[in-house]
């Protein structure tokens, strides 16, 4: 879908003919936009009811966090760790920013500079959550409610920023093919409000994981 | 072409009034009927609080009686008086009116005073529910796949029959073994789920003597359609005797000796995972989940006795596996509701003995 | 484009409505893989018609095998999974995808003067998801349905036959799709109006599907959530629901009635719009309390969001919370009688054509205010205490969803049939079906209600014998029902053959989809109409600047009749 809403007919890098076809993509890219944020509201919704369900687990077994199992009350996780990969998650969205900034105002080598960090750090933010799996000790997926929630959140969360990479890519190569004009880029604004959502989800399960 | 207004004969149509009083005539009558029904759900009141959940269902029968008879027949009678007579052109036109603020008010205040009504004494009714009437007697039921078991005050084994005591305020806590029950008796208007790892509540003070039903509410599995039991109500004579009878009797499994040195603690580990942990988690005494932490049991200073004031050694661990516990501290299924065989209750204090050690 | 008299807004809009695409030419594009809207809603009609068949003879083979209080026509296993299959059916591949695809994307995007939704490759999408997950449900069968009913609580769904799994994975499908719909819906009513038809222009059942569309991509969600831990549960061991690891079963409980009760006024706002079209148009006569009907959707929908518990309070909640459930529960009927009340006050002075839909229209009256006032005996929590998990239930969901839902879709199928078809059904074969339909439902849940209350639970295989009588009752009812389900079927497959052509506006109705052929043109309306007022005032012109004459019409143009004439 992403693909697609960034790739329509109306978005053909065709020169402005006139201000029909300026109208005609305005009205269709606020239609697009709202759509899309939309989507955003029901993923929002998503995580919501997995971080509903976080705490009514863990305030059904207070004052017991983290649980104990096996007689022995799980580790916390790595806060310090995490709040790095944080750091990282949380500068590219300041480069996606800046990346849209420079779009707008036709800095093509900037853009295309801002572009790479933002996807650089993205997938550092990825490889920062697989050390973190790997070397949580809290039972796994499926040991305990510890697990369930934590991996099924970051997991959730981390498949996001996953397709949110591969999203990214895909709105460089079309920057790239010139589908994108300094006055026609919804494309990279979908990725732009996408990634910041991403960011601000990471926001919320950041504090109900490591910080609470 | 030219248009026709309707206009009808009255104001409001032909034979609103007469309509209007008909349907104000058949409301009285039927909330008559209502509230002099001796039983308006038809079902003997086998005690409180069915008769107070009776008179509510008794009140909002009549509100919906009348509300339903001002729908049904208003529409009726405008859908006939207000048909396109049948000579009339195919377009003639209704009454162009939009909206009556006058009557939107009204018919959205009454409504809303009705609501207001209802929901203060459904609150009122709700209260009286949740506060005990003095519990005399406390009870515990346990829903299994297919069946119930109840634990009385004073009695080692759980027991497979329930009777109750006429006028006396009964607490019944309900809980499951397995998978989400229902606790039903119809003649008494109440009902909780049986849900493992929670332990509901019902109050009920039984009135009526005779033997009514538990009915399994809440679908549990392939027999859940037969699982029903059957509950008596007594004066307290016939139940004192009935009681006595359960005091003495050994009741099938339970008994025997615990061979505490056979235990294993891997296979006692795994029993507590099924069976115990739902309430009592291995951290020390402190790290309460429905009971209190086990895994200092053995070595605890702070608490040398258990709950029914045995001094805490591993025979008397065992003997309150078996047994179960009911009293001010709560309720704790016996082995016969666990399922545990005594090998099992040898395992289980072998893995409490090894986490002590740690 | 048209001109326009001064003082009638163009609107921002104008440009992109005046598109008209081509027509595609293949017959798999036109047919299968349609964006057209309207090819979608009668795609989502047939298939939601199909699995309506398949779920209505799973209700047969339940009331067969209450005949008897020891009925022995199934197993008690393969009961528990008919049941359940019957319910999840209706729910998600028979109410809500009809109610939703097949009417709000036939009829709303004429009725506010567009050519289609706002992504209709999205459209399109959602649409094909809903016959591969139906047969992903239906499948289950061949692996052991689920068998828990549709709400499947844990623990015993922990347990469920293997095809659990696949109920999991096809109501999350479905779900994805409603998603999708309301997105589109919401973005298609919002931005997509034609000139001059502001808020308080549009058709009463636009602003039904608009007040339906924040449930369908926000509640939604919700259940996605708990059928995709549930399914992990089940596969991976990762506990949410189990007690015996931590987990909580009334967890589930607040996660699937989150979604499931705003999912039941995704079930009947939509037929609320109905009902506000069907009643002006044979009455003949303006809507009455416009604003409060358009206003009272919005604010039941917005309340839907709140009230979920009570589906719970046997469960062993919290107490106390058990109050503010009830009251939310209680003041939803304030919004909704408003609108029974003032459906009624429509019909009132009314110059009325009894036709089918009319006929079903003021049966809905009846047969959903007697389902909502059960709802109240069911909000009030001691009444819950004894109701809950009993017939009465039972009773009261086949009264709002048949005697609401499915009522109001019969009367939306025969309003809106001349239009999708270019046929007129049988008239006097379609108020027999209604008249047989009504009395046979009526007697079919009736006595419901007085066998829960008197100690019938629900989810059984069998029952007391002293029940037997009215069970008896009930399914030789049902089967009178499911006769008069085969006559609806063959009174549309007869309009095919003996149907008389139907002109564009045999009701005289005066939305915008009356204003062009029956069928309509693929791109709706050659150019998009300006609106000057809301559809209902029948004293007065059609409201309407710059329509076209329909083509194909064998009638006068409509807009040469300024007050449209009903002609049958």
């Amino acid at each position: 879908m992403a693909v697609s809403v960034a790739s329509h007919g109306h978005d053909a890098p065709h020169d402005d003919h006139g201000g029909h076809d300026d109208i005609i993509y305005n009205e269709t890219r606020d239609m697009r936009l709202m759509g899309f944020v939309l989507f955003l509201v029901s993923d929002v919704v998503l995580f919501s009811s997995y971080i509903f369900a976080y705490i009514y687990l863990r305030n059904s077994i207070q004052p017991n966090w983290p649980p104990i199992v096996n007689g022995h009350q799980l580790p916390r996780l790595d806060t310090a760790f995490a709040a790095f990969n944080s750091v990282v998650l949380f500068g590219s969205g300041v480069t996606m920013h800046y990346a849209l900034e420079n779009w707008k105002h036709a800095n093509k080598g900037r853009f295309n500079l801002f572009m790479f960090f933002t996807i650089l750090l993205g997938l550092g933010f990825l490889g920062g959550q697989a050390y973190e799996y790997a070397h949580a000790q809290i039972g796994g997926w499926s040991g305990n409610i510890f697990g369930a929630s934590f991996f099924t959140l970051t997991g959730m969360h981390g498949g996001h920023v996953a397709v949110g990479v591969g999203f990214l890519i895909a709105l460089w190569i079309q920057a790239q093919r010139g589908v994108y004009t300094q006055s026609k880029f919804f494309g990279l604004t979908a990725g732009t409000l996408y990634w910041h959502f991403v960011d601000v989800i990471w926001v919320v399960l950041f504090f109900l994981f490591y910080l609470w | 072409m030219a248009q026709r207004v309707v206009k009808p004969k009255t104001n409001l149509g032909p034979g609103f009034w007469p309509v209007t009083a008909f349907i104000a005539v058949l409301s009285a009558v039927m909330v008559y009927l209502i509230e002099s029904m001796p039983l308006p759900i038809g079902l003997i009141q086998a005690g409180a609080p069915a008769d107070s959940i009776d008179a509510l269902f008794r009140f909002l029968g009549a509100v919906a009686a009348v509300i339903f008879n001002i729908v049904v027949i208003y529409t009726v009678y405008f859908g006939i008086v207000f048909a396109r007579p049948k000579g009339a052109p195919a377009n003639t036109i209704g009454v162009q009116i939009h909206d009556a603020p006058v009557l939107e008010f009204w018919w959205t205040a009454i409504p809303t005073i009705l609501v207001v009504i209802l929901s203060i004494y459904s609150v009122k009714i709700w209260a009286d529910l949740q506060n005990s009437q003095g519990d005399v007697l406390t009870i515990e039921a346990i829903g299994y796949q297919y069946g119930f078991q109840f634990r009385y005050p004073k009695l080692d084994k759980p027991i497979d029959e329930m009777h109750l005591q006429l006028n006396v305020p009964t607490t019944i806590h309900v809980t499951s073994r397995d998978v989400i029950h229902g606790f039903w008796i119809p003649e008494l208007r109440m009902k909780a789920d049986m849900v493992p790892g929670l332990i509901n509540t019902i109050r009920v003070t039984p009135t009526v003597p005779g033997t009514y039903h538990i009915i399994c509410s809440e679908f549990c599995g392939v027999a859940h359609s037969t699982m029903r039991h059957d509950v008596v109500i007594e004066s307290q004579q016939n139940f004192a005797k009935w009681f006595a009878r359960q005091g003495g009797s050994s009741g099938g499994g339970g008994g025997g000796t615990i061979p505490i040195a056979q235990g294993k603690v891997d296979l006692g580990q795994k029993l507590f995972g099924q069976k115990c942990s739902a309430c009592h988690s291995v951290g020390p005494f402190d790290q309460k989940q429905v009971g209190p932490g086990l895994g200092k049991i053995f070595n605890d200073p702070a608490h040398p006795k258990l709950v029914n004031n045995d001094p805490v050694t591993p025979q008397n661990v065992a003997k309150i596996i078996q047994t179960g516990y009911q009293g001010d501290m709560g309720v704790m299924p016996s082995a016969q509701v666990n399922q545990l065989s005594n090998p099992d209750i040898a395992n289980l204090v072998a893995y409490l003995a090894s986490l002590s050690k740690k | 484009m048209a001109t326009v008299a001064p003082g009638v807004p163009t609107g921002p809009y104008h440009a992109v409505l005046d598109h008209i695409h081509p027509e595609p030419t293949s017959f798999i594009r036109k047919y299968i893989f349609s964006i057209d809207a309207k090819v979608i809603g009668i795609q989502y009609m047939i298939t939601g018609a199909i699995f309506f068949v398949i779920a209505g003879m799973l209700a047969e083979i339940i009331r067969t095998q209450l005949l008897s209080p020891h009925g022995a026509i199934i197993s008690a296993a393969t009961y528990n999974s008919v049941y359940s299959m019957h319910g999840s059916a209706m729910v998600w591949f028979v109410v809500i995808p009809l109610l939703t695809g097949a009417f709000g994307n036939f009829v709303m995007p004429m009725q506010i003067g567009a050519r289609d939704v706002a992504f209709p490759w999205l459209n399109l999408v959602a649409f094909w998801i809903f016959p591969v997950a139906g047969v992903i449900l239906f499948s289950s069968f061949l692996i052991g349905a689920p068998d828990a009913g549709w709400t499947e609580y844990p623990p015993i769904s922990l347990q469920g036959p293997p095809g659990t799994n696949l109920w999991c994975v096809a109501v999350f499908l479905i779900g994805i799709s409603s998603t999708m719909t309301g997105i589109n819906f919401l973005v298609t009513m919002y931005k997509m109006r034609a000139p001059g038809m502001t808020f308080t222009r549009m058709p009463l059942f636009v602003w039904a599907q608009f007040a339906t569309t924040p449930l369908l991509f926000i509640a939604t969600t919700a259940l996605g959530a708990a059928l995709a831990a549930l399914f992990i549960e089940r596969v991976f061991g990762v506990p949410f629901y189990d007690p015996k690891r931590g987990g909580s079963p009334v967890l589930w409980q607040h996660m699937f009635w989150f979604y499931s009760h705003p999912a039941v006024y995704i079930m009947i706002i939509p037929g609320f719009g109905i009902i506000s079209e069907v009643l002006p148009t044979f009455a003949r006569k303006p809507i009455f309390g416009y604003k409060m009907i358009a206003f009272s959707s919005v604010a039941i929908s917005l309340l839907s969001f709140s009230v979920w518990a009570h589906h719970m309070f046997t469960s062993g909640m919290v107490p106390w919370l058990q109050l503010p459930f009830m009251i939310i529960t209680m003041v939803i009927a304030i919004p909704t009688g408003v609108k029974i009340f003032s459906w009624m006050a429509t019909l009132w002075g009314g110059s009325i054509n009894w036709k089918t839909p009319a006929l079903y229209a003021a049966g809905f009256l009846i047969t959903f205010t007697y389902g909502g006032l059960t709802g109240f005996f069911l909000a009030a929590v001691p009444l819950d205490y004894h109701e809950h998990g009993t017939y009465f239930v039972v009773a009261h969901f086949h009264y709002v969803l048949y005697g609401g839902s499915i009522m109001s879709m019969f009367a939306g199928i025969y309003y809106w049939w001349p239009k999708m078809t270019g046929r007129m059904y049988n008239e006097k074969l379609g108020q027999l079906q209604f008249w047989v339909t009504f009395i046979a439902f009526n007697a079919t849940f009736t006595p419901m209600h007085w066998l829960g209350l008197l100690g019938m639970p629900r989810r059984v295989a069998t029952y007391d014998p002293q029940f037997q009588f009215w069970n008896q009752f009930a399914t030789y009812s049902s089967y009178v029902m499911a006769l008069a389900t085969v006559l609806f079927f063959y009174i549309l497959f007869d309009s095919f053959r003996n149907g008389k052509k139907a002109g564009p506006n045999p009701w005289g109705a005066r939305t915008l989809e009356w204003m062009v052929s029956s069928p309509p043109p693929y791109y709706n309306f050659k150019k998009i109409p300006a609106v000057l007022a809301a559809p209902y005032d029948f004293g007065n012109p059609l409201p309407y600047l710059g329509l076209d004459a329909a083509p194909g019409a064998t009638e006068a143009t409509p807009t040469s009749v300024s007050h449209p004439v009903p002609t049958y």
